[in-house]
């Protein structure tokens, strides 16, 4: 299979003379298409902004990153901005919804801004909606809805263009068990079905337990991966708990 | 750290905020400063026939009000974004006290120092428009440099107080709102507005009541009940109906947009309207405002322009020549030709000499005519051909061939509402073979007399005029036109020192320049006021849509993370602003326009050149707003990351 995303010597410092802080340290990392990728580590490791380099939403201080086999961390804003647009999806920790649109017009947005016919578009939110279940709260305004409905409807907007790659930085970090569930299974089926490539950062190890392969930051450094391969969910669960305790560093009241 | 150091840090960090803040206080100072210095200026005092005092008085509590309005405005925009700032201090524990009398002392530190520099650029300043105010006025005067102590020391009175009453206002900030409200002064949810059918129906009844009275002529009966009344009538439900059309409305019309969903799903058009409405009903009140100062400074500037526009044209309507008087024999007739012809300025000149009949007249029509008002119950008959001949030579067009006992009025100030509609109208007069009946057939709008040698002047056929001759009190009148009249103060005064009262000499040039005068000076002060409603206008809009803008950075962060570009960001930007800009503006013009064509009719004049010169004027400076409204929007929400 081919890579859709690769990263190589990316680094990240923070800050200016004096007062400099390298958040990412030349991380190397790749992601196959139709991979379902995990990022976990503790507070404060990185992995925010891993995903944001990743995503093109911050610029790297080293390196280079290639997305579906185009180089990504030199081109323009505007190029950029057309590039997150066609091709990305992403559900962020802060949801960032816009307050003067319904939940049904945030879902919206992405095909709005890629000039899709209003029938289509009137198609596509019925059917994302029934699968994500929102379809009450489609009229409401964000500030109406609660903050797990506030996450599914960032979810839903970040699936509704068909992106070939998805982010998502801690999406079930407000949800309860049952909510984070559903999220977590449309999420594996949007991969397996559509075969989107997702990468999720997650605290949770029972939420990591659904991707295909977990990679594990520290300081800002790879430590390690975990592939699922063959292995049953339940023990890939217990496998990365395993990692994370060896990992250390204030996971454990997380879990 | 002390508060002190702490308040010089805050200044340094927030530079952009104090500076318009400072500007604008700076800007009412100069603006007021220099105004009043006008007032107290004695070569002014002395160029003006007019009582001037009367007029600035007026014109200067109208400005304090808006002066003060300005910056109370502008303080209120100030320290809204500054809450934030204000939630953190008070958050590390400082006291509120402590934090009110640093919000206190800043803005009166600020406020004096603006009084300082306000005063001293009004003073240069003033030079110059005391230049400008006397060359509209037409004098040419070596201005001298001034500094009128009067002025300063009612400037410093009136800025201490606004300064002294927003300072309090900085101070009660602090008590007025709760830690979480300071944390959270942006974002206070507006729920989504609802379209009322029922407003927007109302705002268009008064809108169209307004017009419709102020459409009806003066002489209607709506107007001769009670004119203050109905002029109150007409500003509350114009005022009302532009309140409700914002309000109302244009709510309606952005949801019926939204309606249209192929439309509203194309691009960042979704963005654009739900912004929009999410905004109008906070906008609504603002945008009334804007309107109806838009309307009030199109119209004194529209006035006023009028005025000085139509000077020259109706000087010479009212004296087509630049001299007329009575002959009072040859001797006197050659003295006159000789002082004209020995004015070298003044050459090429010629005379007219026409033979008329004044005559006393009685009419008793419902309205009297312009000049039988004037000259009481005296009019001057014309022959046609010596009309023709006049006409001619003023370059006017349309000669007449009246037979029998036709006649045709003369009338430079006709007025649709206040003049008798001649056609069809008869009047009696004697003679020596019995009563004369006249059939008026029609009226011109134009003199061949000096108006107020004239009194009401009448055409009649040559052969009537033969009749006439043989009864009444024959006069010659000579009329000259020299070169160069509208310069003429020289001859004019020779001319009128040889010529004795019973020759009513009439002039150009005197009424011109007392006119040029008076007018010079309303155009001066139309145009200041207007110019100073329009600046504040328009960083009124500025600031409004400047807080928004911080406001909604966070909105635009997120579109950009997901993929909207610049471009994209500012187009719609600059779609919004067209919205919030030309709304106001355009119901602005209306309104203006409304009262103008009432005002056209009330002077019986056509002022459709000089109004559409102010309406362009004054839309050119408004877009310029627009521009700057759409840069710095674009730059404060796009700014950062
Ligand atoms: N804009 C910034 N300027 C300076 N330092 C930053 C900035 N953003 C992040 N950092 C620092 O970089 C490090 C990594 O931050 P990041 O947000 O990626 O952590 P994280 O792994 O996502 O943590 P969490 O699990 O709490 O979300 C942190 O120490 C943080 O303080
Ligand atoms: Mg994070």
């Amino acid at each position: 299979m081919k890579a859709m995303l690769q990263a190589q010597h990316v680094k990240k410092v923070f800050g200016q003379k004096g007062n400099v802080f390298t958040a990412l340290d030349d991380i190397d990392l790749e992601i196959k298409e139709g991979e379902f990728v995990g990022v976990m580590g503790p507070s404060g490791s990185g992995k925010t902004t891993l995903l944001n380099i990743l995503s093109t939403i911050d610029q790297p201080t080293a390196g280079s990153i290639f997305i579906d086999g185009s180089r990504i961390d030199n081109l323009k804003e505007d190029q950029l901005s057309s590039f997150r647009r066609n091709k990305l999806g992403f559900i962020f920790q802060d949801y960032n919804l816009l307050d003067t649109l319904t939940i049904e017009e945030n879902i919206v947005l992405p095909l709005a801004l890629a000039k899709v016919s209003a029938k289509e578009i009137d198609r596509r939110v019925k059917n994302i909606a029934h699968k994500i279940g929102i379809e009450e709260i489609l009229a409401k305004f964000p500030y109406q809805v609660s903050g797990g409905q506030k996450q599914r409807t960032a979810a839903s907007r970040a699936i509704i263009a068909g992106p070939s790659l998805i982010f998502a930085d801690e999406p079930t970090g407000a949800l309860d068990s049952k909510s984070a569930t559903a999220l977590l299974q449309s999420l594996s089926q949007l991969n397996e079905r559509e075969h989107a490539t997702i990468m999720m950062v997650t605290h949770d190890a029972f939420a990591a337990s659904f991707c295909s392969r977990v990679l594990f930051i520290k300081d800002g450094a790879m430590f390690t991966e975990l592939v699922k391969g063959q292995t049953s969910r339940k023990d890939y669960f217990q496998k990365i708990l395993d990692v994370l305790s060896a990992l250390g560093g204030g996971m454990d009241d997380l879990i | 750290m002390t508060l002190f150091s702490i308040a010089r840090k805050n200044i340094k960090r927030n530079f952009y905020n104090y500076f318009l803040y400072f500007a604008s206080m700076i800007f009412s100072i100069v603006i007021f400063f220099t105004f009043v210095s006008l007032q107290y200026n004695d070569q002014v005092a002395e160029a003006s026939t007019m009582k001037i005092s009367t007029a600035f008085k007026g014109a200067s509590i109208v400005l304090i009000i808006f002066v003060g309005i300005f910056i109370w405005y502008s303080n209120a925009f100030f320290t809204r974004r500054r809450k934030k700032e204000v939630a953190l201090y008070s958050l590390l524990g400082v006291r509120k006290r402590q934090i009110g009398k640093m919000l206190f002392y800043e803005n009166f530190v600020m406020g004096l120092f603006a009084l300082i520099i306000g005063v001293v650029l009004g003073t240069l300043l003033s030079k110059f428009f005391v230049m400008l105010l006397m060359k509209m006025m037409g004098f040419a005067v070596d201005v001298a440099f001034m500094i009128s102590g009067k002025a300063i020391l009612e400037t410093v009175i009136v800025f201490a107080i606004i300064i002294l009453i927003t300072s309090f206002e900085g101070y009660r900030l602090i008590y007025r709102f709760k830690l979480i409200d300071l944390f959270h002064a942006e974002k206070k949810g507006e729920s989504a507005p609802k379209a009322s059918v029922f407003a927007a129906l109302l705002a268009i009844i008064f809108l169209a009541a307004g017009y419709f009275i102020s459409t009806q002529t003066l002489t209607s009966k709506l107007w001769l009940s009670n004119i203050l009344m109905t002029a109150l009538i007409i500003l509350a439900s114009v005022t009302l109906g532009t309140f409700l059309l914002f309000r109302s409305l244009t709510i309606y019309m952005i949801k019926l947009s939204k309606k249209n969903r192929s439309q509203y799903y194309k691009g960042i058009n979704i963005i654009g309207t739900s912004q929009l409405l999410y905004r109008i009903k906070g906008n609504a009140r603002i945008l009334t405002i804007i309107a109806l100062l838009s309307a009030v400074t199109l119209c004194a500037i529209g006035t006023s322009y009028s005025m000085f526009y139509n000077a020259k044209q109706l000087s010479n309507a009212m004296n087509p020549f630049s001299y007329a008087y009575i002959s009072q024999g040859k001797p006197l007739d050659q003295k006159v030709h000789g002082i004209i012809n020995h004015q070298s300025d003044h050459q090429p000149a010629s005379l007219y000499s026409t033979k008329v009949i004044k005559q006393e007249i009685n009419i008793d029509w419902d309205k009297a005519p312009n000049g039988y008002f004037m000259d009481r119950k005296r009019s001057t008959f014309l022959s046609n051909s010596a009309f023709n001949q006049l006409a001619k030579t003023l370059g006017q067009k349309g000669s007449l061939h009246l037979k029998g006992d036709a006649a045709v009025a003369l009338d430079n100030q006709y007025s649709k509402t206040f003049s008798p509609h001649y056609r069809g109208k008869t009047l009696d007069i004697k003679t020596n073979d019995g009563r004369e009946k006249l059939h008026f057939v029609g009226f011109k709008d134009y003199n061949v007399i000096n108006s107020n040698l004239a009194g009401f002047p009448v055409v009649v056929s040559d052969q009537l005029f033969q009749k006439l001759v043989r009864s009444g009190q024959v006069q010659t009148i000579k009329q000259w036109q020299v070169k160069n009249d509208t310069d003429s103060a020289e001859l004019t005064k020779r001319l009128a020192s040889i010529l004795p009262k019973k020759a009513e000499f009439t002039d150009f040039y005197r009424p011109y320049k007392d006119m040029m005068a008076g007018n010079g000076m309303l155009m001066f002060l139309g145009a200041f006021l207007g110019l100073v409603f329009l600046l504040a206008t328009g960083s009124i809009i500025y600031f409004k849509q400047l807080t928004e803008a911080a406001a909604d950075k966070e909105r635009y962060d997120i579109l950009k993370k997901i993929g909207v570009t610049k471009k994209e960001i500012r187009h719609s930007i600059a779609k919004q602003m067209l919205f919030i800009f030309s709304m106001p503006l355009g119901i602005g013009i209306l309104h203006s326009a409304f009262a103008l064509s009432a005002l056209s009719d009330l002077m019986g004049r056509n002022i459709l050149a000089p109004v559409l010169i102010s309406m362009g004027v004054y839309t050119v400076i408004y877009i310029m707003y627009y521009f700057l409204t759409v840069n710095s929007y674009f730059k404060l929400v796009t700014q950062g990351k």
